[in-house]
């Protein structure tokens, strides 16, 4: 049942027939690193085609679970400094204020005051963090991902000056001191680079969903393509009510919250 | 008298010098010839542990890796992360994921691949902060 999931996953989100890693003459490295399935297709990807989407459904969140956070934070060695001042985060959890302060609904139930709700990058349409990018370090992928690429990464920090929602965390210290349990499969930042949240585009070449959506004990996110009207995300998007973080800031987030 | 102690002293210091002089020529020469022997057998260091790679398997010949790895590297780069092409295609039509780690697949049976040369060209690049090294592979 799992496979059969992952495979309509993989059909629905137009990342094509997968292929073994055997149709690549040469090497099949004998561990696992950062490896990708390569998609059949290698042509260049089309702008525009596909835009990524996460909702979340924070009244299947459970009280005091850290699942997706530790299974995000493990699958890209996230430092973890223990302590606030160094904090990294890609995916954290806040209570309603801090996440909607600038919601029409302000004066919320206290169970929904009492609650905790998950935030991450946006990976918004109009990113202001990317237009903040001297050198184009933060940019906007071709299939909507803001994206970092920390070999151009100066440091200068405009860009969290310019996220509107603190998705993102500055290493001020080298980060391999402090990531307690690494994984191979995926590098490490260093010194003097921001980093966020990548919506998982390292799994997604993989043909797997992202890391948070799979360890979510209680199926609480779905991610999907936002430009397909037939897949999982557009369906509930359709369905229930739906809201995204200050969106009179008119960055057009692509995560959406149902309350 | 005193003259004739000293020069004695200063005779015999010269001696014990020629002696230190000649020995360490001796044993540099010995040195030499034996590296150069090595050489001539193996004509790269020969790291303990490392296997013989089938170059045939790499996406371009020794010596053309050798000479354009950082270019190699640098386009890889650029494509695979901002333009979200991972494929590279070799001339002979085989295709590579366009990753540090389709080098290391092969190349990490040797701890000191990277960085043998890096050291003797004095060359420090960056790729280690964050991505794993031969030195660091499983
Ligand atoms: S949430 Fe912040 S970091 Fe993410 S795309 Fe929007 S502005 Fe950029
Ligand atoms: S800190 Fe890095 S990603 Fe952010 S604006 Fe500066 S160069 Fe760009």
């Amino acid at each position: 049942m799992m496979n059969e999931e992952r495979r309509e996953f993989i059909k629905k989100t137009a990342l094509g027939v997968l292929v073994g890693l055997g149709t690549v003459s040469g090497i099949v490295p004998a561990f696992s690193l950062e490896k990708t399935v390569l998609p059949l297709w290698d042509e260049k990807p089309v702008p525009g085609k596909i835009r990524w989407g996460m909702l979340i459904d924070t009244r299947k969140c459970k009280e005091g679970c850290q699942q997706c956070a530790a299974a995000c934070h493990h699958a890209h060695n996230v430092p973890d400094f223990r302590n606030k001042k160094d904090e990294i985060k890609w995916i954290w959890q806040n209570p309603y204020q801090k996440v909607f302060p600038t919601a029409s609904q302000q004066f919320v139930s206290k169970e929904i005051q009492d609650r905790s709700f998950l935030a991450l990058c946006n990976h918004c349409v109009d990113s202001p963090c990317t237009k903040a990018c001297p050198t184009e370090a933060t940019f906007k992928r071709w299939d909507g991902i803001v994206a970092m690429d920390y070999h151009r990464c100066i440091g200068c920090r405009f860009c969290m000056a310019a996220c509107p929602y603190g998705s993102r965390s500055f290493n001020w210290q080298d980060p391999r001191t402090a990531i307690h349990d690494p994984v191979t499969t995926y590098p490490t930042r260093e010194q003097g680079v921001v980093e966020k949240c990548n919506f998982c585009s390292d799994r997604l070449v993989k043909g797997q969903q992202p890391a948070c959506t799979e360890a979510c004990p209680e199926q609480a996110l779905t991610f999907g393509d936002l430009n397909d009207p037939r897949s999982d995300i557009r369906q509930l998007l359709e369905t229930n009510e739906t809201m995204q973080r200050k969106p009179e800031l008119g960055t057009k987030p692509s995560v959406f919250y149902i309350i | 008298m005193q003259w004739q102690v000293l020069r004695m002293e200063v005779m015999m210091k010269s001696r014990k010098l020629l002696w230190i002089v000649a020995g360490t020529a001796i044993i540099l020469f010995a040195l030499l010839n034996v590296f150069r022997k090595g050489e001539a057998e193996t004509p790269r260091a020969a790291v303990a542990g490392s296997v013989a790679i089938d170059s045939a398997k790499c996406i371009a010949s020794a010596a053309f890796m050798r000479a354009n790895h950082m270019q190699v590297l640098y386009e890889w780069r650029n494509s695979s992360v901002r333009t979200g092409n991972r494929v590279h295609i070799a001339s002979n039509g085989s295709k590579f994921e366009k990753s540090l780690n389709t080098c290391l697949g092969c190349h990490s049976n040797n701890r000191l691949f990277c960085f043998n040369c890096h050291s003797y060209a004095n060359v420090k690049p960056k790729c280690w902060n964050c991505h794993l090294s031969p030195m660091e592979t499983p």
